[in-house]
């Protein structure tokens, strides 16, 4: 808030000495140009990011052929089971690595806090930092040389315990598998998002509970807890966001043999049997308006966080 | 890939500064409790899988050469880096200005901005693909033509679909929130306001002012997103798929479905290059002085 004022008082002085108008009064060829410089950046979100969100929402709406207005996409897309199974897959997939990144992560992120600042702990940090960013087809191969049939789990499990984790039923390319996968990065991105707000506790808050006679868990279940609660609920968020946008990852471990629904969107707009962009559309519509309902929570939270722990 | 370009912009910050240690915990107790047996957990579940991948790679000793002797590596690999290259040159260059420009003049335009760098989140890179496909296919709409204000008739007879150039844009605008935020984040730790002041009084224009006196300061940031803009593209999957352009991700997801043990090794390469970029961050994006945790933890995320 400060810097805003500060900047408006000075622009209001550099306004008036550079283009000699009544000083604290901005003209309106000041607020012209000031939106003139905005301009190009406007003009690229607009071709490249406004106008393809608003042709996958008309374009839901349309009819393939005929490119009347029309629901028959919706329809298509509520009667197939696979479509609604496609989506709850999706949602229960990135509900779990949210929540499992979440917890185990979150508790990683407390351990990487009270380290004491280091090379160990910046190298942690970084190593979060690229662990989060593995993810994609490189992060598929990596688990197909893991836990894939050969991989190097299964033969560890199969040498030391004799027991084939295949012959019971376990897969790399089925739902549980890709929990496993999607978790790589989830972790460490809950690290890296959680350890900012993990400065919010102040460590006169943990004496003063010791002093007067907490516990740990009294303390966490009393006052850590509640203090960081909006911003572990905005870092899961965005957690759960991240898994269910993924596509690369899912289409490089089974080329679009899990049913989730990046890769049915991919099956119906680039899949060599049909191409139904209407269906598609809709099905990108689905998508958005489930991640609108996380960002806004996630927006909600930082907002909580940011007005009690504002400075 | 859709999912890198999240976690890049978030990685930026843990990475480049200092954050104080041991809050939350009496002074002068090192307990080893269930956090750091978390921590080792968590670590061994990371390391695990490149570990597993580096020795299910050099199984087959054949593998290592033959990545090299085979002639689609090079040129997808050239072609990623050139398609990295690009798109960060135009990401800084598109972005640094812009956000210099709303912090220095119209700081009410600052949650305009951060709803135009939220939306990748809401629309990641397969939905954005799709929608990219259809609007440069040749076949829009009129209420399209009018909303971008006749600029998409104008593409569309330049014919970019599917094509590079296009595909650079993509790129763009999916690293958005991990380019606009650091560079918001350096700008509002340094005085941006005194230090335009300060080079106007003694006679400097915008764009000196920019490139002499804001630039060099916002350093870090600038170089941060960069990076983080490289490592996001040379691993994007999604939109290359789409636009059936063969850039090396493409190459490593057709190796990895005949041969899984020179895929193994590739994505050992990815890492290194993912690594590359992340120590990039950390050693020229370090930034000095305490005051920019504060504005990293006070500003938006």
């Amino acid at each position: 808030m400060q810097s805003q004022g500060e900047t408006a008082i000075t622009n209001n002085v550099a306004e008036a000495s550079t283009k000699g108008k009544r000083q604290g009064r901005r003209g309106w060829s000041y607020t012209l140009t000031s939106l003139l410089g905005l301009v190009p950046f406007l003009l690229f979100c607009l071709l490249f990011e406004v106008i393809p969100a608003i042709i996958i929402v008309q374009g839901s709406f349309t009819n393939n052929d005929t490119g009347a207005p029309t629901t028959d996409n919706y329809k298509h897309m509520f009667s197939q089971a696979s479509n609604l199974h496609a989506f709850q897959t999706s949602i229960s997939l990135s509900l779990v690595t949210a929540l499992l990144g979440g917890v185990f992560g979150g508790l990683a992120a407390y351990g990487v806090y009270t380290l004491r600042t280091g090379p160990l702990r910046n190298l942690l940090v970084g190593f979060s930092s690229i662990a989060a960013n593995f993810a994609g087809v490189p992060l598929a191969f990596a688990y197909v040389a893991t836990l894939g049939i050969t991989g190097y789990v299964t033969v560890l499990i199969h040498t030391l315990f004799h027991v084939n984790i295949y012959d019971l039923g376990f897969s790399l390319y089925t739902f549980w598998g890709l929990v496993i996968v999607y978790t790589y990065f989830q972790l460490p991105l809950m690290i890296l998002l959680t350890l900012p707000a993990l400065s919010a506790l102040r460590p006169e808050w943990r004496e003063a509970a010791t002093n007067l006679g907490a516990s740990t868990f009294t303390f966490w279940r009393k006052i850590g807890l509640p203090i960081l609660l909006p911003s572990l609920i905005a870092a899961m968020m965005l957690l759960f966001a991240n898994s269910f946008g993924a596509f690369a990852t899912a289409y490089a471990l089974a080329q679009g043999g899990i049913n989730i629904v990046p890769i049915l969107i991919n099956f119906v707009v680039n899949g060599n049997v049909i191409i139904d962009y209407g269906l598609g559309n809709a099905l990108s519509v689905g998508m958005i308006i489930i991640l609108l309902v996380a960002v806004s929570i996630y927006t909600v939270m930082l907002r909580r966080v940011n007005t009690w722990q504002g400075r | 890939m859709s999912i890198g370009g999240t976690t890049s912009g978030i990685s930026q910050r843990a990475v480049s500064d200092n954050l104080p240690a041991r809050a939350g915990k009496p002074r002068g107790r090192r307990s080893f409790n269930t956090s750091k047996i978390m921590l080792i957990l968590v670590m061994l579940y990371l390391l695990v899988p490149l570990g597993a991948a580096l020795w299910f790679g050099l199984l087959d000793p054949t593998s290592f050469p033959r990545i090299f002797s085979d002639p689609d590596f090079s040129q997808t690999f050239f072609t990623s880096l050139e398609l990295a290259t690009a798109s960060t040159i135009l990401a800084v260059v598109l972005v640094t200005p812009t956000a210099y420009w709303v912090q220095l003049r119209i700081p009410q335009a600052r949650p305009l901005m951060d709803v135009l760098t939220l939306i990748p989140f809401a629309m990641p890179a397969i939905i954005l693909a799709v929608g990219l496909v259809q609007e440069f296919n040749g076949t829009v709409s009129p209420l399209i033509n009018f909303l971008s204000l006749g600029l998409v008739p104008a593409l569309n007879n330049l014919n970019i679909v599917n094509t590079p150039p296009l595909l650079v844009c993509a790129y763009v605008i999916i690293s958005l929130p991990f380019v606009y935020r650091p560079i918001d984040n350096n700008l509002r730790a340094i005085n941006t306001s005194v230090l335009t002041e300060a080079a106007y009084s003694l006679g400097s224009g915008w764009w000196r002012t920019f490139l002499t006196v804001i630039l060099p300061n916002i350093m870090p940031g600038v170089i941060s997103a960069a990076l983080l803009t490289f490592s996001v593209v040379m691993g994007e999957f999604t939109i290359a798929q789409l636009f059936s352009i063969y850039t090396f991700p493409i190459f490593l997801n057709n190796v990895g479905q005949n041969d899984p043990h020179r895929a193994a090794l590739l994505s050992i390469l990815s890492f290194i290059i993912t690594l590359i970029c992340v120590l990039g961050i950390i050693l020229f994006a370090r930034r000095r002085g305490g005051s920019e945790s504060t504005a990293e933890i006070g500003a938006a995320k």
